[in-house]
């Protein structure tokens, strides 16, 4: 049991050990792999944020020159160079840092191996005290083989440790060379990134100034357009100013020809006036020589009928020659005619006689005639019963010799039925024979004497018309003789008749046509009418609904009107108040600004100033007046300026209204040399002339002089 | 339909004539341009297609006046039916679309219907109606803004109903008239003419 005891605490123990062995091994592998490893994760991340800040700045410095570049990168290897040799010093730094710590796990290690040696020890001890023990028991050896066994085990584990911890100890150096080199590798990044951190802080600073530039650069461009657009302005005005200078110049041109267009009017006036004048004159000449041409017509016919005339009288005169009867005067004329009226007096006298006694033969006549006809007509009678009894006795001849053929053709017949007898017995048709023959005999005969009425009724009938018909064409006969012998008598009036009654007819049928034109045009104008929309008030009524949209578009239109002349009105009382309150008068008033109150301030000053000026002219023309009539009264000389620098002097003494001395002033305004001219008065006054002007040179005892020699005239005369 | 398979009744006749009436007056306004052309809408009738106003107002007063005038076409007093188009600006008749209606009475008094197809009607109806249409290309333009009115000529001794009043004929002076096609059911005929107002004497 205590061996059992002593191997599970030799077991326990081992266990400890290696546990104590591992967790070392295991604490350092983790604690440098754990560094490395977390060192490495914060290197791999800042590594991908740099590359793609990296990114981000190569792509801003695209504009960037290779020479700056190469210059900088020539600085940046210097710098690197010498970064480079303080990362070399700082990782040998490192490195013996590493190494130092290498050395320290080493010792760590062999502290480790020794005290697994010691462990070693300890164990052999302990397998002496177990053969030491493996005596006692050999069931204990068996322990003991299998703790042996198991100790083989542990050593196996030991050797495999060993070799773990030689592995371990190998990555710890690759470990570490990797650290080193990626050490290496983030000083290089670190480099480029203070180079790259660099190449940002410039390249902002060029953007910045690119900025600055390109602002510049637009505002010389707005800068730019200004004076293009200024220039464009200068160059329209240029244009302007040609054409109005071209326009000036036509401007002496339009003169000329506005002189000459007034020389032209004004000549033509005058023309215009000789032109009506002469309008006039022919006018009238006109006149006179159409009278005169109507004079001369009046003339040419006067003159043919006095032609005619003469002709006339001529004929009258010779109209005795000609006649044969001794002519001379018209009492001749007279005479004949009145003999010749006489002459057809006495034979129409004769005229009526004859037609009376014509006209009573006639009645004669006329009675006569229908006791001819009468005559006649008993004759044509007479003459038809003779012709009937005529046609009788040929009826009754023809009768006679057809009775007789009868006859004779009856005994004929007897004769042969007699002698037909003799030979045969034929009696029963004999006899029949002979009744059927006298039968027929009756009938025929029957027949005859029918037809022979028949034929006489129509005989008489046709003899009768007969004399019908010439009975009125015995009527006729006379009527017509009557007629030719009233016609004889009246010819004239049926003739009047005739043609009146064709006149008539033809006017009657004139007035039809006319009518028919008309009916037809009012026919066609009622068709047009009807067409046009005419109605007959009589039988039709036009009606349409009261609200009709003509009547409400008339409506609406009126009511528009309304309303356009009340806003009229309104906007025309609006101006004429405007213009009121204003002041101004603007013929189109395209801007009615209320005047403000400064205008009416100004007009009110311009007002008060042409007061003053109106004031201060009456004040000097009145004192220019008193002083001139001072000068009048104390000089003696009336002095008026009539030219420009020429000054009129008139004595008060004057003998003559127009007797005046002129000055003029000469030199300088204001100086007061004056010089006399020549008038007519001045030659007058020659010697005072030369005494005071010539001699003394002073004008004022001139002029004092001229006035006391006015004087002494006007007082002595 | 009062129009019976077989024939025309008064009363069929004239009611075809009352809806002849309606369609042609809403083409002439149409046509004429009395009102904008945006208010009409498009509708079938006599196999063709025609214009329908869709104005109330307008709507109103056509159907007013037709109802009043397919009674009177019933009783045989109306005679003649007349579209006046006036310039408002002016206040002249510048056209005058008239219709005499001829109106056979003894349909009146015997009341059998007459054998006429209404095919053969309507046939006629599209003939007047597109010469209608077709009349637009010789009538002179209205530049003026037009109104028109419906004036109805009928038998003298007819009672006024309230709303209508008595008016004048409205002709035109100095007008050319043309006559066009004219249709009959064999109891109404109806004869179209169109008078505008001669521009030369303008």
């Amino acid at each position: 049991m205590d061996d059992i005891e002593d191997d599970t605490t030799i077991f326990s123990t081992l266990k400890s050990f290696k546990s104590l062995i591992s967790c070392p091994d295991r604490s350092l592998l983790e604690t440098e792999p754990a560094y490395g490893r977390s060192d490495l994760q914060k290197l791999y991340t800042k590594r991908v944020e740099l590359e793609e800040a990296a990114e981000r700045v190569r792509s801003h410095t695209s504009l960037l020159q290779l020479t700056q570049e190469k210059q900088q990168m020539e600085l940046s290897h210097k710098r690197a160079r010498i970064e480079l040799e303080k990362e070399a010093h700082s990782s040998s730094r490192d490195l013996q840092r590493e190494i130092d710590r290498n050395r320290e796990l080493l010792m760590k290690i062999r502290r480790l191996e020794e005290r697994e040696g010691k462990a070693n020890q300890a164990l052999n001890e302990q397998m002496e005290n177990n053969k030491a023990l493996k005596r006692d028991l050999e069931e204990l050896h068996k322990k003991a083989n299998e703790k042996d066994s198991k100790l083989a085990e542990a050593d196996q584990m030991i050797s495999e440790l060993k070799d773990e911890t030689r592995r371990l100890s190998q990555q710890i150096q690759i470990q570490e060379s990797k650290f080193s080199t990626q050490n290496l590798e983030i000083q290089a990044l670190q480099e480029q990134l203070d180079v790259q951190r660099k190449k940002f802080q410039d390249i902002s600073q060029r953007y910045q100034n690119l900025q600055s530039s390109h602002s510049t650069s637009t505002e010389s461009e707005l800068k730019m357009k200004e004076l293009e657009r200024r220039l464009a302005l200068q160059e329209q005005d240029a244009v302007i100013v040609k054409n109005m200078k071209s326009e000036v110049t036509r401007l002496p041109e339009l003169e000329r020809e506005m002189k000459r267009l007034r020389e032209e009017n004004s000549f033509l006036r005058e023309t215009k006036e000789n032109s009506s004048l002469l309008k006039e004159e022919t006018e009238g000449l006109r006149r006179k020589l159409e009278r005169m041409e109507r004079v001369m017509e009046e003339k040419l016919k006067v003159e043919l009928e006095k032609e005619k005339l003469e002709r006339e009288l001529q004929a009258w005169e010779n109209i005795g020659q000609a006649t044969g009867l001794n002519i001379r005067k018209p009492e001749d004329l007279s005479r004949e005619v009145i003999q010749i009226q006489q002459r057809e007096l006495s034979l129409k006298q004769q005229n009526y006689t004859l037609n009376s006694s014509v006209r009573s033969v006639e009645k004669a006549r006329a009675e006569l005639l229908p006791e001819i006809a009468q005559l006649r007509s008993k004759a044509q009678e007479e003459q038809k019963k003779r012709e009937n009894q005529d046609s009788l006795v040929r009826r009754l001849q023809k009768r006679v010799l057809l009775l007789t053929k009868e006859r004779d053709g009856m005994r004929a017949i007897l004769e042969s039925y007699d002698s037909e007898l003799a030979t045969s017995e034929y009696s029963p048709q004999l006899t029949l024979r002979v009744k059927e023959a006298e039968d027929m005999l009756h009938k025929v005969q029957t027949h005859n004497t029918d037809m022979e009425t028949q034929l006489f009724k129509a005989q008489e009938e046709a003899g009768t018309f007969k004399l019908q018909a010439q009975m009125v064409t015995a009527e006729l006969e006379a009527l017509k003789e009557q007629q030719t012998s009233n016609a004889e008598k009246t010819t004239l009036a049926t003739a009047e008749e005739i043609s009146s009654l064709r006149q008539k007819i033809e006017e009657l049928e004139a007035e039809r046509q006319r009518l028919e034109e008309q009916n037809n045009i009012l026919e066609m104008r009622l068709e047009r009418h009807n067409l046009q929309g005419d109605y007959d008030p009589v039988k039709t009524k036009v009606i349409h609904l009261q609200m009709n949209p003509t009547s409400i578009a008339k409506q609406q239109r009126s009511e528009e009107v309304e309303q356009l002349r009340v806003e009229c009105q309104r906007l025309r009382e609006r101006l004429r108040k405007i213009e009121a309150s204003g002041g101004m008068t603007t013929d189109d008033t395209t801007l009615i600004i209320p005047p403000s109150q400064e205008i009416l301030d100004l007009r009110k000053q311009m007002e008060s100033a042409e007061l003053k000026n109106q004031r201060l002219k009456e004040v000097f023309q009145k004192k220019i007046q008193e002083f001139r009539t001072a000068c009048y009264v104390l000089t003696g000389y009336q002095i008026d300026i009539t030219v420009e620098n020429q000054y009129r002097l008139t004595s008060v003494y004057a003998e003559h209204m127009e007797d005046s001395l002129l000055f003029k002033s000469t030199g300088p305004v204001g100086s007061g040399s004056m010089q006399l001219l020549e008038t007519d008065f001045s030659r007058t006054l020659t010697g005072l002339v030369d005494l005071h002007l010539f001699h003394q040179k002073s004008i004022p005892v001139f002029l004092s002089a001229v006035t006391i020699e006015l004087f002494s005239r006007q007082t002595v005369t | 339909m009062s129009k019976t398979l077989k024939g025309i009744t008064l009363k069929g006749s004239a009611e075809l004539v009352a809806e002849f009436f309606s369609f042609g007056i809403n083409s002439i306004l149409y046509q004429r341009g009395i009102y904008p052309a945006e208010t009409f809408t498009r509708v079938t009738q006599y196999d063709m297609s025609l214009h329908l106003t869709t104005d109330s107002k307008l709507k109103n007063y056509l159907t007013n006046v037709i109802s009043q005038l397919k009674e009177w076409l019933f009783d045989c007093t109306v005679q003649k039916l007349v579209v006046v188009i006036t310039c408002l600006e002016t206040n002249e008749v510048l056209e005058r679309w008239q219709f005499d209606i001829e109106c056979d009475k003894t349909a009146k008094e015997s009341g059998a219907p007459r054998e006429k197809s209404i095919k053969a009607i309507q046939e006629e109806i599209r003939s007047v109606i597109r010469q209608i249409t077709a009349t637009v290309t010789f009538l002179p333009l209205l530049e003026t803004a037009c109104a028109f009115d419906l004036l109805i000529y009928t038998d003298k001794d007819l009672e006024v109903p309230e709303q209508w009043e008595e008016s004048g004929p409205q002709l035109i002076d100095q007008s050319e008239e043309v006559r066009l096609r004219s249709f009959t059911t064999s109891i109404h005929k109806v004869n179209s003419i169109v008078a505008y107002k001669r521009t030369d004497s303008m």
